[in-house]
């Protein structure tokens, strides 16, 4: 655990080698870039492996900068929530890296695209090291840069373009929440170390309501990052990046760090019900809106879009239910089982040769005969289907909150897990069964090195959930929150029928699903032709973007023509102001300069006159 | 205590005139070459003193003090009234001071390669420039730094007039009015200060001015210092520049030739922020905390006001221009902070938009070669043709906008850190310019360097020869100073520590 520290640095300095090197190597990049990954992997799951056997945290650091008699430090920690991420975010980058070098392959930057896929891995692992707000914020940063690059990757597209700003701008919203609440936090507690500030908040030095503010502040912050409502319109967008790039970064790893830092916080948050309350309800809200938006979407990677906001509501939902365990347990069976689809989803995007809309699918499940299975797999996982990992965290994630009391916002969650199920299963059908319905073309299973991470992802869909389990044993959540009280504890107890309500809530939606696109004994547009209405909101996404775009980016504008008025009146007004006086006074001095040698005599006499005057009524020195 | 060390160091680009001078005008390659040479010295001198000092020297050695004129006939009564000495000093903030100086000095004189005439008048008052900025960091009394702050606007007159863009000779006129009126209000402060201790040291000044019961010739009301201090505010305001203080600067940022702008965006301005810290706040503490809060008012306006103007420009060199005004902004923002750690962060601020506006002008430099435009809404997709410049670009935006792990972030952190501890509200108010700066910064970069590439770009070269030295010196320095400040705030412990409330 001492050598922790080195787990960041590989990635990094394969973001450097390549920089230096890339151009030269070209698709031997990718080797740099996979082993260097490879060791990141092997070290983390050493110092898991360790930290199971080890009885407490591990934690050093450094002064980094000295303000006055302030020492803001840096180090790395080594606790069980650490841990568990470290081996998530490196096994999950090591498996795009391969995925990518046949993805990827051909491209003319592939090279670089490696070395942003290193900065964004540094940055994630060195954000998940991170024991004090400070460093988290600044590996925050970074990972967001990461994500910046890689949505912009294809700079030539101008969407490719606006999404990747559109994400940096997005977040920046949600990390300025949680740099203010980080400051007061600091002010309040005179320390940025996760430690001193749950020390803080147990012996009561903090008020209730700095407590609640800074927390929600915080909070600002992971809503930017995890895509959640109403800052979740960037998720989305950053679907322009290359595919393997949506199931790192989008997917498993970043967009989980919203999570993750709510996880982090936890002991602050607990300490308030009102930031429980509003982390609850914003994750069930997201959850469920979300979930309704992916049910009318046809772009196969924005339908799994909606499908990551959705479930980063449900945990938060947990964790806003006191549900830690839960919370942190699906963010690892989430990360699986979606990375998994989402590289299932790019094999089928690299077979169709870049078509994305399923509406143009079908019938691929002969053609590619390892990416339908395992696509299936990831599928039933994120359904909830009984014995997928999925259905174990989920229904986690219900017992929290019916445990908790939010009645309400529980029975928002089981409709979420129905609408999950159907459109998972919509977009299955529409992509592997039937007939083709637009010319495909060639289509040819991807190489080994893309299947082989899927088949790798696809084992830990179906067995990531057997860690923790009502049937064999709570290991994770036991180990979890062992020797900290403040988390709460490792199982909750629910009533059994919940796991039944979530089995059949999850059928239900898969049955609809086949009746629609697979018997078609339904029409396909039995609701929509119903309901128009609510159709074209619904596919319209709710019209936030139209809405943002009137209001927030109209006003930002409104701002600067209005300075810009002031600039041209008030400003350039002073300027020809200061520039009259100036020419004013040189035109009226050059009137005395007429040549004249009276009036200069007068005009020197007149002047030492005045001096010795002046001289004489003040006795010397003008003071 | 009498080394002449900083005087070489101040005087050693004198070399350079005095050589150049012999030079015939014609000798291209001969007159850069010299340039560049001569601003040499200066550097290694620095980073010299710079490294001695990490080595445990003291500061102090460096300090060199003789006669040079006085005034009256006090002369019996005390051989140190009304006479003015020509005193060099270094301390930590000067120190750093000097060494940001020589370096982009340095740079600016190879970005100067850029130049397409006249290039022997062009480096001798390039030359005299760099000693004017370097006599005004090293300068211990108000007389000696009022006459350095002097010798910087002659050259610079003369260089936006004679070597910029179209609008050269309307922009070095404003930029020569409102300095020199600066100037004139400064001067009036230094001659009453003069005229009422008898002394225009500024360490003397310190003590005296803040003793109750000092030995002076005539004694200093409050009243009149918080004057005094207002009127530094004015004349420094001018040079920040602080709202609505700065439409020159705005002409002299886009019609100025880039190497120039690099020493001007990069030192001159900062000399407002010098100014203000060794002067204003060291001199009138008490006066400068009243007025702490009206500051850090000023300070997020300027931040606010650049950053949406910024933000609808469509010239390059505008958006910089403006972005510049946010940026100095933060300075004022942690000034009126008026405690520690927004001192710092203002001091950090002043290094680090030096190295950051230097790298993006001398970009722009590099771009405007090639594509003679600067216009956002004519480029496009020059990430296809110059993917290095394209890079670069973007990570000079990302450092502008606070990127950790780059110098923005630290001083923009220690900043809002210092302000949220007085101000709350008000620091609130202004993280709003944090999101605007990166809604500006990646609208106009992005604009630059993503979309479409335009076909007449085809063919383009990237960056070349001696345009590599300064990209990677100020990206190195940036990354440098966001990953390991203390090369900064080691220097600065002495200085920061006890100030403000």
């Amino acid at each position: 655990m001492e050598n922790a520290w080195l787990i960041p640095l590989f990635p990094l300095l394969s973001f450097v080698f390549l920089l230096l090197f890339g151009r030269k190597l070209k698709e031997g990049s990718a080797y740099a870039g996979i082993l260097l990954t490879l060791a990141s992997l092997v070290f983390s799951v050493i110092v898991l492996v360790e930290r199971m056997a080890a009885p407490a945290s591990y934690k050093a650091e450094a002064v980094w900068l000295k303000i006055g008699e302030l020492e803001l430090t840096a180090g790395f920690e080594v606790n069980q929530l650490n841990a568990l991420m470290l081996v998530i975010v490196s096994l999950v980058s090591f498996l795009v890296h391969t995925y990518s070098k046949g993805y990827m392959h051909g491209d003319d930057r592939f090279h670089v695209f490696y070395a942003y896929l290193g900065l964004f891995t540094f940055a994630m692992l060195g954000l998940v090291l991170s024991p004090n707000l400070l460093q988290t914020y600044i590996f925050w940063e970074l990972v967001g840069v990461g994500s910046f690059l890689l949505i912009g990757f294809y700079y030539f597209k101008n969407e490719a373009r606006a999404a990747a700003k559109k994400a940096f701008i997005m977040t920046r919203i949600g990390d300025v929440g949680l740099l203010i609440g980080m400051i007061l936090l600091f002010w309040q507690v005179g320390s940025f170390e996760y430690d001193e500030i749950f020390a803080a908040v147990e012996a009561g030095s903090i008020s209730g309501t700095m407590i609640t503010l800074t927390a929600i502040l915080i909070f600002i912050g992971a809503v930017g990052k995890s895509g959640q409502f109403p800052l979740h319109t960037w998720l989305p967008d950053a679907m322009e990046g290359p595919t393997p790039v949506s199931a790192l970064i989008h997917a498993a790893t970043m967009v989980a760090a919203g999570v993750y830092l709510v996880a982090a916080t936890f002991p602050l948050f607990a300490a308030s019900e009102t930031a429980m309350m509003t982390v609850a309800i914003i994750g069930a809200f997201t959850a469920i809106f979300a979930a309704s938006i992916g049910l009318a979407q046809t772009n196969i990677k924005r339908v799994l879009a909606y499908s990551t906001v959705s479930q980063l509501g449900y945990m938060m939902l947990a964790l806003g239910s006191a549900g830690y365990v839960a919370g942190v347990f699906h963010l690892m069976t989430h990360a699986f089982f979606k990375a998994l689809l989402f590289l299932a989803a790019g094999s089928v995007i690299h077979a169709l040769h870049h078509k994305q809309n399923i509406e143009e699918m079908g019938g691929l499940w002969k053609k590619l005969p390892l990416t339908g299975p395992l696509f299936l797999m990831g599928t039933l996982a994120i359904s909830g289907v009984p014995l997928f990992s999925g259905f174990f965290s989920k229904d986690e994630i219900l017992i929290a909150v019916w445990a908790h009391g939010n009645y309400f916002l529980f029975i928002l969650a089981v409709i979420a897990a129905f609408f999950t199920a159907f459109y998972m299963f919509r977009l299955f059908f529409m992509v592997f069964t039937g007939e083709a319905r637009s010319p495909l073309g060639n289509v040819q299973e991807s190489p080994a090195t893309m299947t082989m991470p899927m088949v790798v992802l696809g084992v830990l869909a179906v067995v990531a959930g057997y860690v923790n389990t009502p049937w064999f044993g709570t290991f994770l959540g036991d180990w979890l929150v062992e020797g900290n009280e403040a988390l709460g504890h490792g199982h909750i107890e629910g009533p059994a029928w919940i796991m039944i309500v979530a089995t059949l809530v999850s059928l239900a939606g898969i049955f609809l699903a086949y009746l629609m696109y697979y018997k078609k004994s339904l029409a396909r547009d039995w609701f929509t032709s119903r309901a128009p209405i609510t159709y074209s909101i619904v596919r319209n996404k709710y019209f936030i973007d139209e809405f943002y775009n009137l209001s927030v980016v109209y006003a930002t504008r409104s701002v600067s023509l209005f300075l810009r008025f002031i600039e041209l009146f008030l400003v350039e007004g002073l300027m020809k102001l200061v520039a009259g006086v100036v020419s004013l006074l040189g035109k009226s001095g050059s009137r005395f300069q007429n040549g004249q040698i009276q009036t200069y005599g007068m005009a020197a006499f007149l002047g030492l006159a005045v001096l010795l005057l002046i001289f004489a009524l003040t006795g010397g020195y003008i003071g | 205590m009498n080394s002449i060390y900083l005087s070489l160091l101040v005087l050693s680009p004198l070399l350079g005139i005095v050589l150049l001078a012999f030079m015939p005008k014609t000798g291209e390659k001969g007159i850069k070459l010299v340039g560049v040479l001569a601003t040499l010295p200066a550097t290694v001198l620095a980073l010299l003193a710079y490294f001695s000092y990490q080595g445990g020297k003291d500061l102090a050695d460096y300090g060199e003090k003789v006669r040079w004129m006085q005034f009256g006939s006090f002369g019996q009564l005390d051989p140190n009234l009304f006479t003015v000495y020509y005193e060099l000093g270094l301390d930590g903030f000067s120190l750093l001071m000097v060494v940001l100086t020589a370096v982009l000095a340095s740079l600016a004189a190879l970005a100067s390669f850029h130049i397409k005439r006249e290039w022997k008048g062009y480096f001798m008052l390039f030359l005299l420039l760099e000693i004017g900025m370097l006599g005004v960091f090293t300068a211990q009394n108000l007389i000696l730094f009022f006459l350095f702050f002097e010798i910087t606007l002659i050259p610079m007159f003369f260089l936006i007039g004679k070597w910029g863009y179209f609008n050269k000779e309307k922009a070095a006129y404003s930029f020569l009015v409102y300095n020199g009126l600066g100037s004139a209000v400064l001067l009036i402060v230094i001659m009453v200060l003069f005229a009422k201790t008898g002394t225009s040291n500024i360490e003397a000044l310190k003590v005296f001015l803040n003793t109750e019961g000092a030995q002076l010739p005539t004694p200093v009301s409050d009243s009149v210092k918080m004057g005094l201090l207002i009127a530094l505010l004015i004349a420094f305001g001018v040079k920040l520049p602080i709202f609505p203080l700065h439409s020159w600067m705005l002409r002299v940022h886009v019609e100025a030739p880039p190497s120039i702008v690099m020493l001007h965006s990069g030192v001159l301005l900062k000399i407002g922020a010098y100014g203000l810290i060794r002067f204003g706040m060291g001199i009138f503490p008490e006066q400068f905390a009243e007025l702490a809060v009206l500051i850090a008012v000023l300070g997020v306006v300027n931040l606010l006001y650049g950053a949406f103007l910024a933000f609808i420009q469509t010239d390059f060199k505008m958006v910089l221009a403006y972005s510049s005004i946010s940026h100095m902004g933060i300075v004022l923002i942690g000034l009126g902070a008026n405690n520690e750690a927004g001192i710092q962060g203002a001091i950090f601020q002043v290094v680090s938009h030096g190295l950051i506006s230097a790298l993006l002008f001398f970009l722009v430099s590099v771009l405007y070669e090639r594509v003679h435009t600067t216009n956002i809404n004519n480029l496009g997709g020059l990430a296809k043709g110059m993917p290095l410049t394209a890079g670069f670009l973007l990570a000079g935006a990302m450092a502008s906008l606070g990127l950790p792990g780059m110098s923005g972030f630290v001083s923009e952190f220690m900043a809002f850190l210092g302000l949220f501890r007085e101000m709350p509200i008000l620091a609130a108010v202004g993280c709003i310019g944090i999101i605007m700066t990166a809604v500006y910064l990646l609208r106009a970069v992005l604009a630059i360097t993503y979309g479409r590439s335009d076909r007449q770009y085809a063919g383009i070269s990237d960056l070349r020869s001696f345009e590599w030295a300064p990209v990677l010196v100020l990206i190195g320095l940036i990354v440098l100073i966001g990953v390991y400040p203390a090369v900064l705030s080691q220097p600065l412990e002495s200085i920061v520590l006890g100030l403000g409330g």
